[in-house]
């Protein structure tokens, strides 16, 4: 048997990671954080949960044992399917899991996901330094009650430009 | 800073978390009793790599040193002072601990 070549060597450095962050990536990173029962806060991407969290906000998902996510919660699961990192809405919970859907996609419901694919719960969601409260207050049950019977979608038609003029002039948000 | 000496030992910090994602070491600081990605993410090259998995509370500086030194075309003394630097520029950013006050 051969012995091994010994390889060039490199200078060990310590640097700060440009790296982008893979779905898996961000998925081991965020069990990881929570592993040692802390939360995770990282930029989402994406509408599928518009108007309550848009495409750039920053979410912090705390780990699951915290408490166990209820109806209208918004949960980090992986999809059964895709693998892919979600956050998406508890329209319902039984025994087998959850009913998930996002808010702004009634069109294509994630169906049920079992428990062991939940990540975490979205506790704070923050918009341009502010933090959002819409969406993840006690109105949590109603919100998923009306995405759940597709009320959501007419509701954003008719009072996306009265509730767009409410929050700027009553700050439905606030700072962190 | 104290001096890094051979008979030292030391071990991940409990403030950071790391991952070696499709080949790259991940460190991530848990500052303000999170883990943030919109703070500063940390990473290392190979050889930085082998090091940190190396400092894992059971092996002293001086067994890394040699480890290293059987894998790299390099002499004792430059791993060695690269070695005491990196471990020193760890514990300055409180990524590592030392695992015995020997």
């Amino acid at each position: 048997m051969s012995k091994r070549p010994p390889r060039e060597y490199q200078r060990p450095a310590l640097q700060k990671s440009g790296l982008p962050l893979s779905g898996k990536a961000l998925i081991e990173l965020m069990q990881a954080v929570h592993a040692k029962g802390l939360p995770f806060r990282f930029r989402a991407g994406g509408h599928s949960m518009a108007p309550f969290i848009r495409d750039g906000d920053v979410i912090t998902v705390s780990p699951p044992a915290s408490s166990a996510p209820g109806l209208g919660d918004v949960v980090a699961f992986i999809h059964p399917e895709t693998q892919l990192l979600c956050l998406h809405r508890v329209l319902s919970v039984n025994g087998k899991g959850f009913l998930m859907q996002g808010d702004n996609m009634p069109e294509i419901p994630d169906g049920m996901i079992p428990r062991d694919a939940i990540v975490g719960r979205v506790t704070r969601v923050e918009r341009a330094g502010r933090r959002v409260r819409l969406g993840l207050g006690p109105e949590r049950p109603l919100v998923a009650l009306l995405s759940r019977c597709g009320g959501l979608a007419v509701i954003r038609r008719y009072a996306a430009p009265l509730y767009t003029r409410f929050s700027r002039s009553h700050g439905s948000c606030e700072k962190p | 800073m104290k001096k890094i000496r051979m008979d030292m030992i030391f071990s991940h910090s409990s403030d950071v978390v790391s991952r070696e994602i499709d080949g790259a070491l991940i460190i991530v600081p848990l500052t303000s009793g999170m883990g943030d990605m919109e703070d500063d993410l940390f990473s290392m090259n190979e050889t930085g790599t082998e090091i940190w998995k190396m400092l894992d509370g059971t092996k002293t500086v001086g067994e890394v040193i040699s480890v290293l030194t059987v894998q790299y075309e390099a002499d004792q003394g430059k791993i060695e002072r690269d070695v005491t630097g990196i471990v020193t520029e760890l514990l300055k950013r409180r990524m590592l601990v030392e695992a015995t006050a020997a």
